[in-house]
Order: C-alpha cells, then sequence, then structure tokens
C-alpha cells in the first residue's frame, strides 16, 4: 500500500478500536498504555508500505499490534526518554463515558489480563469475531490448535467467573 | 458464564468502544512527519559497535600473541588464546543478533516473529555465561615458569585457591546460568538489573512458544491419523 499519510490515517481512524483493545489487553497502567498505543501506530505506520494485500487489513493490523504489545513493550525506557519528543494521547476515550463501563467488563478484561501472553492473543481474536482461520493467519497455528486453545481458554474464563460467584 | 455472554459483554465493550473512542488525528499525523525507527532497527547501532570494539581488542590480543610467541610465557599465551577464543564466540552471538534484528518482520504471524524476537532477548544471556566463563585466566596470564621455580609456598597456596575458586565458579556459572534456575536467590543477585528483565521474560515466552508448538504437531499428528 502507498505509503501515504491521508491513506494511512483513515485505516487508523477505521480501525482504531483493534490499537486500542489490543493495548488495553497488554497494558493495564493508562500512562504505559498510551506509549504502547504511540509504539503500534509507530509500527504501523513503518510497515504500511510493505502491507501485503493478500491478507485482510485487520489481520496485518492485528499481526502488528499484538507482536508490538506482546515485545516490543518490555523495553524498560520510554521512547520518549530515549529517543525523540513524540505526540501524546494519539487514542482516548471521552471523559464522561469512561466510567460507564460496568463490573462484569471489567472483570472480564482482569481474566484476560491475567492469562499467558500467547493465551491473551488467542482470546481476543476469538472474542473480536475473528474465524478460526483468520486466528490462525494471524498467529501462525494450525486451525485445530487454535480450536483445542479457544476451548480451553474459554473454560478457563467460565471457570474464574464461576468462582467469583460464589 | 456461558459463552454466548461472554462473548455479548465484549460485544458490548466494543460498542461503547465505538461510541466513545476518539482519534486525535493531529497527533497521528505527525507520526507520519517524523523520522521515527523501529526499535529493532534502533538496536543495531549498538550491536555493530560492540562488534567492532570486540573485533579490535580480538585483534590486538591476536597480534600481541604472534609478536610475543616466542618469549611469552605458556601461561601467557595459553590465557590469552582462551580470552580470544571465549570473546570470538561472542562476537558470533552479535552477529546472530543481528541476522535475527534484520530477519524479523513485525507484521508475520505472532509465533514466528515472538520466537525470533524471544530468540535474540535470551541469547543476552549466552554472551554472560561466556563473559564469566573467562574469569579463571584473568589470574593465570600473569604467571610465568621462573615464578614457580622461585616462588614460597604461599604464593603457590594463594595462587591455587585463587585459579581454582575462579575457574569453579566460572564453569558453574555457565552451566548453571539457565532459564530454570532463574527463581534462584544468587541468579536473581546477578541478573537484578531492569535490563535483564526483558531477557527474562522473552525465556518466559519461549517456554510458552515451545508449549504451542507441541501441541501444534501432536494436533496434526491426530489430524493425520
Amino acid at each position: 500500500m502507498k505509503r501515504d499519510a491521508q491513506n494511512f490515517l483513515t485505516v487508523i481512524g477505521s480501525n482504531k478500536g483493534i490499537i486500542y483493545k489490543v493495548a488495553n489487553s497488554y497494558c493495564k497502567d493508562e500512562e504505559n498504555r498510551k506509549d504502547l498505543i504511540q509504539e503500534i501506530i509507530i509500527q504501523l505506520w513503518l510497515s504500511f508500505d510493505k502491507y501485503d494485500e493478500t491478507y485482510k487489513l485487520s489481520t496485518w493490523m492485528y499481526r502488528i499490534a499484538l507482536n508490538v504489545s506482546i515485545s516490543f513493550y518490555r523495553k524498560e525506557h520510554r521512547r520518549n526518554e530515549i529517543n525523540q519528543p513524540l505526540p501524546d494521547g494519539i487514542l482516548y476515550l471521552h471523559e464522561e463515558h469512561t466510567g460507564e463501563l460496568n463490573t462484569e467488563i471489567d472483570q472480564l478484561h482482569q481474566f484476560i489480563k491475567e492469562l499467558k501472553e500467547i493465551d491473551r492473543a488467542v482470546i481476543l481474536l476469538y472474542l473480536e469475531g475473528n474465524n478460526q482461520q483468520e486466528i490462525a493467519e494471524i498467529l501462525g497455528l494450525t486451525m485445530t490448535n487454535v480450536s483445542t486453545k479457544v476451548s480451553r481458554i474459554k473454560q478457563q474464563l467460565k471457570e474464574k467467573f464461576l468462582t467469583l460467584k460464589k | 458464564m456461558e459463552d454466548i455472554e461472554i462473548i455479548n459483554l465484549w460485544k458490548s465493550y466494543d460498542k461503547k468502544l465505538e461510541e466513545n473512542l476518539m482519534l486525535n488525528k493531529r497527533n497521528a499525523e505527525d507520526i507520519t512527519k517524523m523520522k521515527v525507527k523501529s526499535f529493532l532497527t534502533s538496536m543495531t547501532p549498538l550491536k555493530v559497535f560492540t562488534i567492532l570494539i570486540g573485533i579490535l581488542w580480538i585483534g590486538f590480543v591476536d597480534i600481541l600473541m604472534i609478536n610475543l610467541w616466542s618469549v611469552a610465557s605458556p601461561f601467557f599465551l595459553i590465557s590469552a588464546a582462551i580470552l580470544v577464543l571465549l570473546n570470538k564466540l561472542s562476537i558470533f552471538i552479535y552477529l546472530y543478533q543481528l541476522i535475527l534484528i534484520h530477519q524479523v518482520d513485525i507484521s508475520d504471524p505472532i509465533l514466528a516473529t515472538q520466537e525470533k524476537l524471544a530468540n535474540l532477548r535470551s541469547s543476552t544471556l549466552w554472551i554472560a555465561r561466556l563473559l564469566f566463563l573467562q574469569l579463571p585466566v584473568w589470574t593465570t596470564f600473569y604467571l610465568s615458569e621462573t615464578m614457580f621455580e622461585n616462588g614460597h609456598i604461599v604464593f603457590y597456596i594463594v595462587q591455587g585457591i585463587l585459579t581454582f575458586t575462579f575457574a569453579y565458579l566460572a564453569f558453574w556459572l555457565f552451566f548453571n546460568i539457565t532459564y530454570e534456575n532463574r527463581g534462584k536467590k544468587w541468579f536473581r543477585l546477578i541478573f537484578n538489573g531492569k535490563e535483564w528483565s526483558p531477557v527474562m521474560r522473552s525465556m518466559e515466552l519461549l517456554s510458552q512458544i515451545d508449549e504451542y508448538r507441541m501441541e501444534n504437531i501432536t494436533a496434526n499428528k491426530n489430524a493425520n491419523l
């Protein structure tokens, strides 16, 4: 895809949810999450002209967002401190609405964050409505493996909710 | 809670995000105007610099060995040869890391990319093991035959204890600096710094990837039966 800034902004704008949800699943702290979102957008921009159109745009975005979230963010230094200052707050939630997110959703988020990194990616992609083939393509697994993993992780989540109710 | 309830819960979260999530276009646009490098690319200059310094150091010791070959004590020559060999191995690890950096494509599937990145970080532990293995040669390079011919019993004892302790420590650390020992007190003491936590977490991730790979193999076998 042509590395055109306007085109890139349109892509980011229409898929901002992917970036936010992935970042939110891997980063609890709000300040760090801002950095992570910034880093994902940088990596998306740097890879934008290499986007292979044989894959869905969402596959490409999930791969980058997940790869950055799982690994790059283990850096102990913030990019701002070691490189050049970058714009803050690229994605944000409307202040007055953030409190509306109910307890059950918060609990689901908490349970997801307790999963191992790759399991977290599997369930996130499943909840996002991706089919097994798409999940397999994004993660680099077989469909059988995806199916086994999804049912196992779902079971874990159910048990966690069940323990909570007791 | 049933599957459908979990999915619906996620959908309601998704809906709220859809309504409330805003993109600050100006800030996003700023990124496209900046000369930003990826984290991986920004790691390259330091690795190249370390390799160059390493080559200079090895070259210096090699030249020293060649020029002093006929006059230097065997202790010096053997110690220097071990030192050079271990440093050459460390340079190979740095070269391996550079190759991995070059190979990583952040838009590749997660497992393959994470495996490369985790290998990249965990190979740093090999450099630490090789560095520790150099310890005993720093207690032997200055020795000469005349020191032994004219030496006092105290010298033999002190030198012996020193070299033995360093050699024992070096080999012990070489074989014991492994991911499995990460929880041990001595391990945490050595790898205490912040710079080691990504290495440790990478090794943890490698074991997760291994689990997935094993399950993938089993799933394939079962599918072929």
